[in-house]
C-alpha cells in the first residue's frame, strides 16, 4: 500500500520536468483561427529557408482565438497571430495583445487594417443560394433583405450565431450598416418568425443545413468565394457551379485578415519573416484554394476556378472604432431578439 | 471504553491537527475560496476590470430582468426538476425491483449501476448522440430528429443520475425492517398499503436526499449541456462560458455565475441538512429477497432490467458499435500527432492531479476527524461547478492563466473530495479500540497510522482515488478555461472534433471517447480491483453507496 | 506499583471521577466493580493515557507518569471486542507489539509462534483474526498483551462479549496466566462473581467516588 502511494507520487514528480512546455529554441508559435490552411510544402519551404520550425497553433473560431490571446496576455501562448479581421482589430488593440505597429509594405490600393497587422486576404461575407432547391421551389430569388421577410421565403435562411461565428458577426454587422441599426433589428425579428434557424458556427451552416448538403435551408450565410470552392471540390468535373451568391443590399461584408506580432511573445525576427512569408506571392496564390479569400496583395493573379466568385460589386465596411464600440451591445441585442 | 477517540485529545494532538489541515486549507483558501470572492466581487460591481473587456456594467439583478438569461436560468432549473421527476419515478419502481427481488447476477447488475460514475461527461453526451443524434443508431431507425429539443439533454441527465437514485433506493430499501412490514401485512395490510405506510417513509429522507444530488448535478452541469444543449436548450454554465470565452462579457459571466453559486449553495446546503437527519445505517433486519414468482412479477423484473439497459448501458455500448462502425481506417487514422499529444496529457495531468488528490484528500480527512467545520469543508468543491470554479481562477490569477501549476491545482481541488470524503467515511466506521490497542502495544501515532488505519482503510482510499481519476480523466471545464492550446486533453479533442461537421469527424470523436472510456474504466479497475470487502470485524460487507460518492457533472 | 493520586476527571460538566486513590501492588489483581456509566473505562483510559485526567497525577514503581505518551507506558490494555487487527493474521497479530520494541521481524514472528503455541493455538497462527471463536480472540488478545512484558495489565470487561461458560474457563486461565507473569492488573468488570473468582481485592467506583469492597 504505502508502495504504491509512493511510486504514485514519484511518477508525478518524475513527469514534471517533462511537462513545462518544452519550446524548442527555435520554434516559432502562430496562433490562427480554424479556417487556416496552406499547402504543406509552402509552410515546409518557409521553416527551411529560415531554420525554424513552425508551431501552428488553432485556436478555433477568429473571436475565440481572439479571446484567447486577450485571456493568456501575461503569457502569451503565441509569437505571431494570423486572423485577426477588420470586426476584431478594435477589440485587440483595446486589449493590448498586438504589438502596435508592424513595417507596412501594403500599398495604397490595398484594404487596411491599421498599423498593427499586415492585410493578407480578404473576402465577402455573403449570402449563397443553392440553385437546384431554388428552381424546384418555383421561387425567383429575393432582390432585398425586405423580401426575405415574405412568407413566401418562409424557413428559408439559417445563419450562424454572432456570438459565436465571426462569419454571422460580420453578417450582422453588414446588415445593421447597411439598412440603419433599428431597421436592422426589425429586420431580424421579423426573420425570426419568418422560420430563420440559427447555429453555433458557419460549418454547422454550411455543411449540415444548407440544402446542397442535403440540409432543409436553401439560403446559407456564408462566402462570395463558397460557390467556387464547390466546383473545387467537386468529385465529377462541372463547369457550373451548384450555388451562386445573394448579394443584397444590406447583406455583403467585406472582411479583410491580416497577419501581426502578439504582444510579449518571442522570435521576434522569424515572427518579422513570417509576416513577410503570407504576403508573398506563393503564400497569396495559394491562398485563394486553401482558405477560399481573395489576395490582399494588389497585383496577385486571381486562381482558375475563382471565376465562379465574382467579387461583390457593394458591400458593407463600417469603421473599426464602430465595430470596436457598439460591436457587443449589437450582439447581446441580437440574441434578446432572435434568440429569447 | 466507549464513544470514539476524540475524547483523548492532547495538546499534541491539536497541533497534529493543525499541521494536517494546513495543506488542504491552503488549496481551498487559493485555489477555490478566494476566487469565488473575486468572482463575487466582480459579479456585485458588474464591473471585470478586465482590459479588453466589454464595456458596460450589469446590475446584479441582471439575470432576472434580461429575457434571455432568464429565460436561460428558468430553463437550466426546469432541467433540473424535470429530470428529478423522471428519476424519481423510474428509480423508485428499478429500485423496489433490485432490493426485493432475488435473480441470478443481482450482484453484477448492483455493481454495473456505478458504472455511470466513472463516464466522463463528454463521452455520455457522446453516447446520447450515438443513439439520438443526428446520424444516431435510434433516431435513424425510428426516423425522428430530436436535435434542437430538449429530448436530448434530459436523456443525458437520466443516464448520470438514474442510477444514483436507483442506488440510493436500493439501499434504503435494504434498511427497512423486515419486522415491521411483516406485522403491518399480518394487521391485514396488501403489499402496496404495506409499502405506503410502512417503506416509504422509512426511505423517503434518502431519496430525497439523492434527488437533491440530481437536481444540483444536472443544474450545475457543464459537459452535457453543452453538447447536447444546442442554442436554445442549454444551461447558465454554458451561457457563462460562451460569454467568457466567445464574447469576452466578464461582467455578465461574473453575475451569472454569482448567481448559479447562490442557487447551487442552498441546493446544497438541503441536501446538507437532509444527510445530517439521515441516521447511519443500523443493523436491521433486512427485508429478505425472494426470486420473482409469477408471470406478473417475472415481467416485472424484466422489464425493471431492460429499463437500466436502456437508459444506462445502452449510450456507452452505442458509442463502442459507431467506434466499431467507423472502420479500421478511421482507426489508425485517427491516431495522428495531435490525438497522440492529447492522450499524453490526459494520461500526465490525471497521474499527476491525483497524486496531489490524494495527498490533499488523506490529509483533509485525518485533520477532518475531530472538527465538524473541517468535514463540511470538505464539500466546498462539490457546492460550485467547474466553470465557475475555472472563471474564478481565471478572474483572480491571470498571470497564471495557461499553466501549468495552477492548471493541475485545479484538477486536484475538484477531485480530492473524493478521497476525502471516502477517507472520512473509512475513518469513522474505524473503531477506536482498535487504534487505542495499538498506542497501548508501543506504536505512536504515526506508527498506528502507518500500521493500523491506513491498511485498515486500503477499500475506502482506493475507493476515493478510483473517483477521483475518473474525474481528473474526464475533466472538461477547467481544461476549457485554463490550458493552452497545446496542452489540449482527450476531451477537449473530442469537443473541437464534435465542432467539425460531417461523417469522418464524427467518426473520429467516436473512436476517442471510446478510448476515453476505457481508460476510465481502467483507471476505476486499476485502483478498484472488485475483491470482496471485508469490515474490521471481517463480515463480507455489500457494498453500499454512501454519501461520499459524489460526482462532478 | 502502580499509583494513582487524586485522580479527577469530568464528563461535560458533570463530575465523573472525584479524587481518585488507588494502589495496585506488582503481582497484584484488582478488581474494579460499578455500575454502567459510572466512569470505570475512563479511568482505565486515564491510567493507559489515553486520557489526560482534569487533575491528579499517575505514578508507577515512584515515578510520575501522567505526562508519558500511552506507547511509551508499557501498559497492555485488553478490550470487551478483543480489538485484535483484521488486517493482520494472528500470528502478525501477536507480533505487533514486539515489532513496535524494535525486534526483527522473524524474531519476532518466531517468539510469537512460542506464545501462540503456550496457549495451544499454534494452529491458527496463519489464519485470519475472523476465522477464530469470541474465547480464542480473547486469547490470542491475551497473548499479544503479555508478549510484550507490559508493566501493569489493564483488563476492561475482558469477558463480556462471551457466552457464560466459556467466561468461567477462561477466568481460571486468565488468572493462572496473569499470575504466573507478575505484574500489577487493574480488571474493569461489572459481575461481581468473576471479581471473585480472579482478583484478590475488589472496590467499587460509584458516583465518582472510590470505595473499598473486600
Amino acid at each position: 500500500m504505502n508502495r504504491r502511494l509512493f511510486t504514485l507520487a514519484a511518477t508525478a514528480l518524475a513527469a514534471l520536468p517533462v511537462s513545462t512546455p518544452s519550446l524548442a529554441a527555435d520554434e516559432l508559435r502562430v496562433m490562427v483561427h480554424s479556417s487556416f490552411a496552406l499547402p504543406k510544402p509552402l509552410l515546409a519551404q518557409f521553416e527551411a529557408q529560415n531554420n525554424i520550425k513552425l508551431a501552428i497553433i488553432k485556436g478555433g473560431d477568429a473571436g475565440e482565438m481572439l479571446n484567447k490571446l486577450i485571456l493568456t496576455r501575461a503569457q502569451p501562448v503565441a509569437d505571431a497571430v494570423f486572423g485577426i479581421d477588420n470586426t476584431l482589430v478594435g477589440k485587440a488593440l483595446a486589449a493590448g495583445v498586438l504589438e502596435p505597429s508592424l513595417p507596412q509594405t501594403a500599398s495604397a490600393s490595398e484594404a487596411t487594417l491599421g498599423p498593427a497587422l499586415a492585410p493578407v486576404d480578404y473576402g465577402f461575407v455573403t449570402l449563397n443560394y443553392d440553385k437546384a432547391s431554388v428552381a424546384t421551389s418555383g421561387l425567383a430569388l429575393p432582390k432585398t433583405l425586405q423580401e426575405l421577410t415574405l412568407p413566401a421565403y418562409k424557413g428559408w435562411l439559417v445563419t450562424p450565431n454572432p456570438a459565436t461565428s465571426s462569419t454571422g458577426y460580420a453578417f450582422l454587422l453588414a446588415t445593421i450598416s447597411g439598412l440603419g441599426e433599428d431597421n436592422a433589428f426589425a429586420w431580424w425579428a421579423q426573420m425570426r418568425a419568418n422560420g430563420l434557424k440559427v447555429v453555433k458556427g458557419w460549418s454547422e451552416a454550411y455543411y449540415t443545413d444548407f440544402a446542397r448538403n442535403k440540409g432543409a435551408y436553401p439560403l446559407v450565410v456564408s462566402y462570395a468565394t463558397s460557390p467556387a470552392a464547390e466546383v473545387f471540390y467537386s468529385k465529377e468535373k462541372i463547369t457550373e457551379s451548384p450555388t451562386a451568391s445573394l448579394n443584397l443590399h444590406g447583406g455583403v461584408f467585406r472582411q479583410v485578415e491580416g497577419v501581426g506580432l502578439v504582444k510579449g511573445g518571442s522570435q521576434r525576427e522569424a515572427a518579422l519573416k513570417f509576416v513577410d512569408f503570407m504576403r508573398s506571392e506563393p503564400v497569396q496564390q495559394a491562398l485563394q484554394t486553401e482558405m477560399w479569400m481573395y489576395p490582399a496583395r494588389s497585383g496577385t493573379a486571381r486562381a482558375e476556378v475563382m471565376r465562379h466568385a465574382a467579387e461583390p460589386a457593394a458591400f458593407e465596411a463600417p469603421a473599426a472604432q464602430v465595430i470596436a464600440s457598439q460591436g457587443a451591445a449589437w450582439v447581446a441585442r441580437w440574441t434578446k431578439v432572435v434568440l429569447k | 471504553m466507549t464513544g470514539s477517540a476524540t475524547r483523548s485529545v492532547r495538546r499534541s494532538d491539536l497541533h497534529t491537527n493543525l499541521w494536517l489541515a494546513l495543506l488542504p486549507a491552503a488549496a481551498l483558501l487559493l485555489l477555490l475560496i478566494a476566487p469565488l470572492a473575486r468572482l463575487a466581487l466582480s459579479g456585485f460591481t458588474g464591473e471585470a476590470g478586465w482590459p479588453g473587456a466589454a464595456p458596460g456594467t450589469w446590475s446584479l439583478w441582471m439575470p432576472w430582468q434580461d429575457d434571455y438569461l432568464r429565460w436561460r436560468v428558468l430553463w437550466s432549473l426546469a432541467q433540473a426538476g424535470i429530470t428529478c421527476v423522471l428519476a424519481f419515478a423510474l428509480g423508485l419502481p428499478l429500485a423496489w425491483v433490485l432490493a426485493r427481488f432475488e435473480f441470478a447476477g443481482r450482484t453484477l447488475v448492483l455493481r454495473l449501476l456505478m458504472l455511470p460514475f466513472v463516464v466522463p461527461t463528454l463521452v455520455a453526451a457522446l453516447g446520447v448522440l450515438a443513439l439520438w443524434g443526428p446520424r444516431g443508431l435510434l433516431s435513424g431507425w425510428l426516423g425522428i430528429n430530436l436535435q434542437d429539443t430538449p429530448w436530448l439533454l434530459l436523456y443525458g441527465n437520466l443516464f448520470f443520475n438514474l442510477c444514483m437514485v436507483v442506488r440510493a433506493g436500493v439501499d434504503a430499501l435494504g434498511q427497512v425492517n423486515a419486522r415491521e412490514v411483516a406485522a403491518a401485512r399480518s394487521l391485514g395490510a396488501t403489499p402496496w398499503r404495506a409499502f405506503w405506510r410502512i417503506e416509504w417513509p422509512a426511505i423517503a429522507p434518502w431519496l430525497m436526499s439523492s434527488l437533491c444530488l440530481v437536481f444540483l448535478y444536472c443544474f450545475a452541469g457543464f459537459g452535457l449541456a453543452l453538447v447536447l444543449g444546442g442554442q436554445r436548450f442549454a444551461t447558465v454554465e454554458v451561457e457563462i462560458y460562451t460569454l467568457v470565452a466567445h464574447e469576452l462579457q466578464i461582467g455578465q459571466a461574473s453575475v451569472l455565475a454569482l448567481w448559479m453559486l447562490g442557487l447551487t449553495g442552498s441546493v446544497a446546503l438541503l441536501y446538507a441538512l437532509l444527510e445530517k437527519r439521515l441516521a447511519a445505517p443500523s443493523r436491521v433486519e433486512p427485508v429478505l429477497r425472494r426470486p420473482p414468482q409469477g408471470m406478473a412479477q417475472w415481467l416485472a423484473l424484466l422489464a425493471a432490467l431492460g429499463a437500466l439497459f436502456f437508459i444506462c448501458a445502452l449510450p456507452v455500448l452505442a458509442i463502442v458499435w459507431q467506434a466499431w462502425l467507423a472502420g479500421w481506417a478511421t482507426w489508425v487514422g485517427v491516431f495522428d500527432a495531435e490525438v497522440r499529444a492529447a492522450l499524453w496529457n490526459t494520461l500526465r495531468f490525471s497521474a499527476m492531479a491525483l497524486a496531489l488528490a490524494t495527498l490533499l484528500g488523506v490529509l483533509h480527512a485525518l485533520a477532518a476527524q475531530r472538527s465538524v467545520f473541517w468535514r463540511a469543508a470538505a464539500f466546498l468543491p462539490f457546492v460550485v461547478s467547474p466553470v465557475t470554479v475555472a472563471f474564478g481562477l481565471l478572474l483572480l490569477y491571470p498571470g497564471w492563466t495557461a499553466s501549468l501549476p495552477l492548471l493541475l491545482a485545479a484538477y486536484a481541488v475538484l477531485a480530492y473530495p473524493f478521497v476525502a470524503k471516502s477517507m472520512a467515511a473509512g475513518l469513522d466506521s474505524l473503531p477506536a479500540h482498535l487504534l487505542q490497542a495499538a498506542r497501548t502495544l508501543g506504536a505512536s501515532p504515526q506508527r498506528t497510522f502507518w500500521r493500523v488505519t491506513l491498511p485498515l482503510l486500503r477499500p475506502a482510499l482506493r475507493r476515493g482515488m478510483a473517483f477521483a481519476a475518473a474525474t481528473a480523466l474526464g475533466e472538461f471545464a477547467v481544461t476549457l478555461f485554463l490550458s493552452r492550446p497545446e496542452w489540449a486533453t482527450l476531451t477537449t479533442l473530442i469537443y473541437r472534433r464534435l465542432g467539425h461537421p460531417g461523417a469522418a469527424s464524427l467518426d473520429q470523436a467516436f473512436v476517442l471517447a471510446s478510448l476515453l472510456m476505457l481508460l476510465a474504466l481502467l483507471a476505476f479497475l486499476l485502483i478498484e480491483w472488485p475483491v470482496a470487502e471485508r469490515d474490521v470485524a471481517g463480515r463480507p460487507v455489500e457494498r453500499q453507496l454512501q454519501t461520499g460518492d459524489l460526482r462532478h457533472a | 506499583m502502580l499509583e494513582l493520586r487524586h485522580i479527577s476527571q469530568n464528563y461535560g460538566a458533570r463530575a465523573l471521577l472525584q479524587d481518585i486513590d488507588l494502589t495496585v501492588a506488582a503481582g497484584e489483581i484488582v478488581a474494579l466493580l460499578g455500575p454502567s456509566g459510572s466512569g470505570k473505562s475512563t479511568l482505565l483510559a486515564i491510567v493507559a493515557g489515553l486520557q489526560r485526567p482534569l487533575s491528579g497525577s499517575v505514578w508507577f514503581d515512584g515515578q510520575d507518569i501522567t505526562r508519558l505518551a500511552p506507547e511509551q507506558r508499557r501498559f497492555a490494555l485488553m478490550f470487551q471486542d478483543f480489538a485484535l487487527f483484521p488486517h493482520l493474521s494472528v500470528l502478525d497479530n501477536v507480533a505487533f507489539g514486539l515489532i513496535e520494541q524494535k525486534q526483527g521481524r522473524s524474531l519476532a514472528r518466531a517468539r510469537s509462534l512460542d506464545m501462540l503455541a503456550l496457549f495451544g493455538l499454534a494452529g491458527h497462527a496463519r489464519h485470519k483474526v475472523w476465522h477464530l471463536s469470541g474465547g480464542e480472540q480473547q486469547r490470542v488478545a491475551l497473548a499479544r498483551a503479555l508478549i510484550t512484558q507490559p508493566r501493569a495489565l489493564l483488563l476492561d470487561e475482558p469477558f463480556s462479549a462471551l457466552d457464560a461458560d466459556l467466561r468461567v474457563s477462561l477466568r481460571a486461565e486468565f488468572k493462572t496466566r496473569i499470575q504466573a507473569a507478575g505484574m500489577p492488573t487493574l480488571l474493569v468488570t461489572h459481575d461481581e462473581q468473576e471479581a471473585r473468582a480472579m482478583a484478590a481485592r475488589a472496590v467499587r467506583l460509584s458516583a465518582g467516588c472510590l470505595e473499598p469492597l473486600w
